[in-house]
């Protein structure tokens, strides 16, 4: 495998030998390796000396059920810290076989202008872009597929990256075709944008597939993981539910975000949860689908088609987060609105957690009557527009709160919380706090553990082995719901790993990788200027009781800090 | 005593009376979750279920009281 370096003011491609102690990282610790080694931590997110870099996992390249995803990262415009974000769809796959370890873009054009990247096994070409400008990832996606051959990978930006917002992310093309399996968090798009690229293609075409030192032993390792994750109990409530399956563990927990985080149970959850997706789907029809994959080769099939009452498919797929956030956040009952919503935001190219937040702290400004989803639909329109409030809102909820002088912002690290209120799931919110990456929810939760979520005690060990294990499974190219099959055969992940590339790693590797990855995060952000203030949730949880259960978040200062010693 | 007892996706299809998301279910009095589960004929194991009695997780020979809001869920995580 090589390093691919793309100029993109010289618009050149260097293929490189991969750096000895970059070898045994993939995905998002690769991705944190290479920032400390070569980012300036006081770059300017969106200015020529940030880099934007992509990176398939160690596991990556070889349809292994939910290990084909990829890490694209960056210092983060939205926090001004390291930054991982993670996807499905089919890039992750292109990537590994064109033998990318990691694609890495630096600088910026000299000239405004869009371009599509195409990148293949000949090599690196620009190609203008200016026809695709302003669009939507759902125009634009189509015409790149037609452009480039419908087999292709695609990464893109909608509006909200060509504005430079800090909620926009890279939406990928996943294996129907679909430009919306998206690197939502942390404003990775406006860097994309910042780059003057619209698109990059990657054409795995003429390529043979990724290499493997021990095949007999990598189908052993595959047939045992496969085994454990398909016996698993819960990968069939993954199949028919999705994540959608949170609303009402959530809502039991008093912990869904309640009108902008101010209740943790909302009295319209039944309706929007995954038993009545589910229900609705199957009674609908047509398009719809209630399992479905975003990957080739993925056997838990968590995703879905959200089709209308005419059949016709309305977005795919809906998430708990977007439920979450732009539902019960916002007042909101109905699946169909929040399906709506989850498309605006998907064709802008934005991230529905990072913009349903905003738009819960434009209800407690006034903006926005709660349970007003013309109006939320409205006001997403209004990013569309390229309007002052518009992008505003497009630049998150932090930004909103400042704006319009709201207190109760929902966000660490400058981003928005997921949807789990950390007041009522403590140890979530010891990762919020913590994770160098700002409030994610993919970076560690913690409700499945058997413990009293709303005692503090505790939490802090089990937000930590959380955090490990997920920086472990990003930088393995792991679904968090392959998670359950390693979790089942944990001795997997050490014979794929020396099945694949020939070494001799412990069956101590996940959590190895995932503690690397998360020290060298912490590493970029120090140099950054990030301290033990940045490792807090906002004050307010500290002070207001969240209903039903009138919880403040009181895991102690000394023990957060004390996370990682 | 009566509990309220809501069931969580897969869960739902267990109950000897078909699916059910939410039903009231009489006990004998010191009855505990796990009684509960058996009476309801669920399948699932023990380990695989969150226990959530009134908004807080509990353990199996958490016993039961008049009203209780039991959910019974598949473990799962994520978003």
């Amino acid at each position: 495998m090589q390093i691919w370096r793309v100029n993109t003011r010289e618009q050149t491609l260097t293929r490189e030998p991969v750096p000895e102690s970059w070898k045994q990282l993939g995905g998002r610790g690769l991705l944190a390796r290479i920032m400390v080694d070569e980012l300036p931590p006081a770059c300017d997110p969106l200015g020529p000396n940030n880099k934007l870099i992509f990176a398939p996992g160690l596991l990556t390249g070889h349809r292994l059920s939910s290990c084909d995803r990829l890490s694209v990262g960056g210092k983060s415009p939205l926090t001004g810290g390291v930054k991982e974000s993670n996807a499905g769809g089919r890039t992750g796959l292109h990537m590994a076989t064109l033998g990318m370890k990691a694609l890495i873009l630096e600088e910026r054009p000299s000239q405004p202008g869009w371009w599509v990247l195409h990148l293949n096994k000949e090599g690196a070409r620009f190609d203008p872009a200016d026809d695709l400008a302003g669009l939507g990832v759902y125009a634009a996606a189509p015409k790149l597929l037609a452009r480039y051959g419908d087999k292709c990978a695609i990464s893109l930006i909608g509006p909200g990256g060509e504005m430079k917002l800090t909620g926009a992310g890279i939406q990928n093309v996943d294996k129907d075709k679909t430009p919306s399996r998206i690197n939502a968090r942390g404003g990775l798009g406006a860097v994309l944008g910042s780059k003057g690229i619209k698109a990059i293609v990657f054409d795995m075409s003429g390529c043979d597939k990724p290499a493997i030192a021990d095949p007999p032993a990598w189908q052993a390792a595959q047939k045992a993981y496969n085994k454990a994750l398909m016996g698993h109990p819960q990968t069939q409530s993954y199949a028919d539910y999705g994540t959608a399956a949170m609303t009402r563990m959530t809502n039991a927990f008093g912990a869904i975000p309640t009108r902008s985080f101010s209740d943790g149970q909302f009295e319209g959850a039944d309706k929007i949860s995954g038993e009545a997706m589910r229900e609705l789907l199957l009674q609908r029809g047509g398009a719809s689908e209630t399992t479905h994959a975003c990957m080739a080769g993925c056997t838990i099939r968590c995703s879905n088609v959200f089709g209308g009452a005419d059949g016709e498919e309305i977005v795919s797929p809906v998430e708990y987060e977007t439920i979450g956030l732009m539902g019960s956040n916002l007042g909101i009952d109905s699946l169909d609105t929040i399906a709506r919503l989850n498309w605006e935001v998907n064709d802008l190219g934005l991230d529905s957690i990072e913009i349903g937040a905003a738009l819960g702290v434009a209800a407690q400004a006034g903006l926005l009557a709660f349970g007003d989803g013309e109006g939320a639909l409205e006001l997403v329109r209004e990013i569309r527009s390229g309007s002052a409030l518009g992008r505003a809102l497009g630049n998150g909820a932090a930004m909103m709160g400042k704006l319009y002088g709201v207190e109760r912002v929902p966000v660490v690290k400058g981003q928005a919380l997921s949807a789990y209120d950390p007041r009522a799931i403590k140890g979530t919110g010891v990762t919020y706090a913590t994770t160098p990456q700002g409030a994610d929810h993919t970076c560690g939760l913690t409700i499945r553990a058997k413990v009293d979520h709303l005692d503090p005690q505790g939490q802090v060990e089990i937000s930590r082995n959380a955090q490990m294990s997920m920086a472990g499974y990003d930088t393995l190219g792991a679904c968090v719901f392959a998670g359950f099959g390693f979790a089942a055969a944990p001795e997997t992940i050490r014979d794929l790993l020396n099945a694949k590339y020939g070494w001799n790693v412990s069956g101590n590797i996940l959590q190895e990788l995932g503690r690397e990855t998360i020290m060298l995060e912490r590493e970029f952000n120090r140099r950054a200027g990030f301290t033990a203030v940045d490792d807090r949730l906002p004050e307010w949880m500290t002070r207001e009781p969240l209903p039903p259960h009138n919880a403040v978040f009181d895991v102690p200062e000394a023990e957060l800090d004390g996370i990682w010693e | 005593m009566k509990v309220t007892v809501h069931l969580h996706t897969i869960l739902q299809r267990q109950t000897p009376e078909g699916p059910q998301r939410r039903m009231d279910v009489a006990l004998l009095s010191g009855s505990t979750l796990a009684d509960l589960i058996e009476d309801l004929g669920i399948e699932m194991p023990l380990e695989g279920m969150l226990l959530v009695v009134n908004g807080r997780t509990a353990p199996s020979n958490h016993i039961l009281n008049e009203g209780d809001q039991v959910h019974l869920m598949p473990a799962i995580s994520g978003g």
